[in-house]
């Protein structure tokens, strides 16, 4: 029960709601953007030998699971889970399924808000899998695996170290690959064949590569069907993320490499396995599907309040984790006292006053949330357009886009901001 | 003593029957049915938090009112006692602030309750400023270097003349940086800054005031007193 009023406070603020709000693209607008056309590129070699392996301290890498705390939204991580009113999909999940322990009306209420925001993936034998300089290259700059999922992985305060000592940590199951190199003999063609039968495409998208047969339909199925598609990565990274001496392996029994996986068994033959995996990580692709950047949106004419702001932005984005300690038992969320290895920076976005108050930054000080940036726009205005082009393939060098980890909010929610600070920011 | 021998043994050994009786775990219909738990949830949490929503709206004297029938015995608490005491105080002070020491509540809050806070005389109406300002310093001292307490204690301390100057090196500070949290804040600088003989300075703050303050409480940017706006 002491934990309820931060779970108010944390929860009905949370993340993103629905798309009439204005916040957020859907993950139907991801999937859509994931196919524009590019040029189309050769085939990439297939690798012969294996790649040096990344080096990096594992002893390091475990605590530092804690220190980002991966646990807060990941299972399979070897350390136990954070506690629930600490954990991202533990509690949605729990909101979800009932077992929450709140009021009915306001369960209806957090529902709407929760559900974009179930799952994460499980970590659960990353090493079996995936390529250790891949997870180094992913933790630094971390790309949309899964266009079915609203959120995707943070871009932490990681250093170059860092990354290589959990890569390390998380492969640390990882047996020595004798070849970097798929069995002779795959056909592209036959392995494009036999994931059409499949139905590969009714989770997967595999962007730049022709669209696959199966239009996933996230909104139709049981929770577990939902759940499998909105985890399911675009085939497109299989190449790059996954270890050619276990690729066939995975294909042929997902579960024995990884137990929790939803990736169901196909009941391929040996040679079914190796065409499926030369197909994916053989086929001709074309480019990284390029999102186009946010239009900037010219300010509104007409009076913006504090009001309007806090009820299409602030309240539905921010407050999950800048939110007020005092009627949260002491949490703020991690933008506010600290978390996912952020230093505290004291953002409170409950109030009209306490936005006001500002935020500490790495020089220690208190600085004004509306102070200009080097082009002259508002700090405010300027994360929340840095996660627009973080989205579009090309981070703000020294500024995090926000919202972390969630989809950008959209034009028009920026145009709102911009023009209330530019009026004066009325209440 | 030989009687209270007497008694002592069989009163012990009954006592101790009951109370291993007591212990032993029944069953849950023996209690007259289905068990199960009744939180009692503390009502003054709803009410503080209302009450604050209230003074950032403007009622004034309607939060001061809903803080005082809460928690009548307020004086006596240490404002950094627990959070939502945290929150009262600043609540009332900051009320008796903007009324300048004296609340007119007397319709709303008990008789036996309104101790100083009808402010009917200067000493009743200093009583109640200088608390203010002793609560609102221990909540800024509490929450360090965060602007909106540190603008509300400045308010409060520019309606004591001793420490008028305090007041104004706090908002300067913050005014230099875009820190200031509210229009009361702006409304306190140049108020402060007219009485340095700055009037391009005052001119500038109510400005700021004016483009910051909510609808109902506009008057204040207009070089009115809080408590003549307010509600």
């Amino acid at each position: 029960m002491r934990f309820l009023p931060s779970l108010l406070v944390l929860l009905s603020a949370v993340a993103c709601s629905s798309s009439k709000d204005g916040g957020h693209a859907s993950a139907t607008q991801k999937a859509a953007a994931s196919v524009t056309a590019a040029p189309v590129k050769a085939a990439e070699p297939v690798a012969t030998a294996p790649a040096p392996e990344v080096a990096g301290d594992a002893e390091r890498g475990e605590k530092l699971v804690l220190q980002f705390e991966c646990n807060r939204c990941h299972d399979g991580t070897g350390h136990p889970a954070m506690a629930l009113e600490k954990h991202c999909t533990h509690c949605h999940e729990d909101i979800m399924t009932g077992r929450f322990g709140a009021g009915t009306p306001k369960i209806a209420e957090w529902k709407r808000s929760v559900t974009p925001y179930r799952y994460a993936p499980s970590l659960e034998g990353a090493g079996k899998r995936f390529r250790r300089e891949w997870l180094v290259r992913f933790l630094e700059n971390p790309v949309d695996l899964r266009p079915h999922l609203a959120a995707s992985m943070p871009r932490l305060a990681i250093s170059e170290s860092d990354a290589r000592d959990l890569a390390a940590y998380l492969t640390r199951d990882a047996k020595t690959a004798k070849s970097d190199a798929l069995a002779e003999g795959g056909s592209i063609r036959r392995g494009r064949e036999l994931v059409e039968q499949k139905g590969c495409g009714g989770c997967h998208a595999f962007s730049g590569e022709r669209p696959l047969p199966s239009t996933p339909n996230p909104a139709v199925g049981t929770d577990a069907q939902k759940k499998a598609v909105e985890l399911a990565p675009d085939l497109r990274h299989v190449r790059e993320r996954f270890r050619r001496d276990t690729l066939v392996s995975w294909l042929l029994a997902p579960a024995s490499l990884k137990a929790d996986t939803l990736m169901p068994t196909h009941g391929f033959t040996d040679a079914e396995a190796k065409d499926v995996a030369t197909y994916l990580v053989s086929v001709p692709l074309e480019a990284p599907p390029a999102v186009a950047p946010r239009a900037k949106l010219p300010l509104l004419t007409r009076p913006v309040t504090y009001a309007e702001v806090e009820k299409q932005v602030l309240s539905i984005t921010c407050r999950h984790c800048h939110g007020n300690p005092d009627i949260a038992g002491g949490d703020g969320g991690p933008g506010n006292t600290g978390g996912f290895g952020f230093a505290p920076r004291s953002l409170d976005l409950s109030t009209y006053r306490s936005a006001a108050a500002g935020l500490v930054k790495d020089d220690g000080e208190r600085h004004s949330l509306f102070e200009k940036t080097a082009d002259g726009t508002p700090l405010l205005v300027a994360a929340l357009r840095a996660r627009q082009s973080e989205e579009a393939g090309a981070p703000v060098p020294g500024l995090r886009g926000m919202p972390l980890g969630l989809p950008a909010v959209s034009a028009e929610a920026v145009q709102l901001v911009e023009s209330w600070i530019a009026q004066g920011r009325p209440q | 003593m030989t009687f209270t021998k007497s008694l002592s043994r069989p009163l012990f050994a009954a006592f101790t029957a009951f109370a291993f009786a007591g212990s032993a775990a029944a069953p849950a219909r023996a209690c007259g049915g289905e068990w199960y738990p009744i939180y009692e949830v503390d009502p003054r949490i709803e009410g503080v938090d209302t009450a604050e929503k209230k003074l950032e709206d403007g009622h004034v004297l309607a939060s001061a009112g809903m803080v005082i029938r809460m928690i009548p015995h307020i004086k006596t608490l240490s404002p950094t006692r627990t959070t939502l005491i945290q929150r009262a105080h600043r609540v009332l002070a900051l009320a008796a602030v903007r009324y300048d020491g004296a609340l007119p509540v007397g319709a709303e809050v008990p008789d036996y309750v309104q101790g100083t806070w009808l402010g009917k005389t200067a000493e009743d109406r200093k009583t109640n400023l200088d608390w203010a300002v002793k609560s609102l310093r221990e909540i800024a001292k509490a929450k360090k270097d965060d602007p909106a307490s540190r603008t509300e204690l400045a308010e409060a301390l520019a309606k004591l003349d001793d420490s008028k100057a305090e007041a104004r090196q706090i908002l300067e500070d913050l005014a230099q940086k875009d820190l200031i949290t509210s229009a009361d804040g702006y409304a306190t600088l140049a108020t402060l800054r007219e009485g340095a003989g700055d009037q391009e300075g005052r001119r500038a703050a109510l400005e700021r005031c004016k483009t910051m303050a909510h609808p109902s409480q506009a008057g204040i940017c207009e070089g009115r007193p809080a408590s003549s706006v307010a509600t």
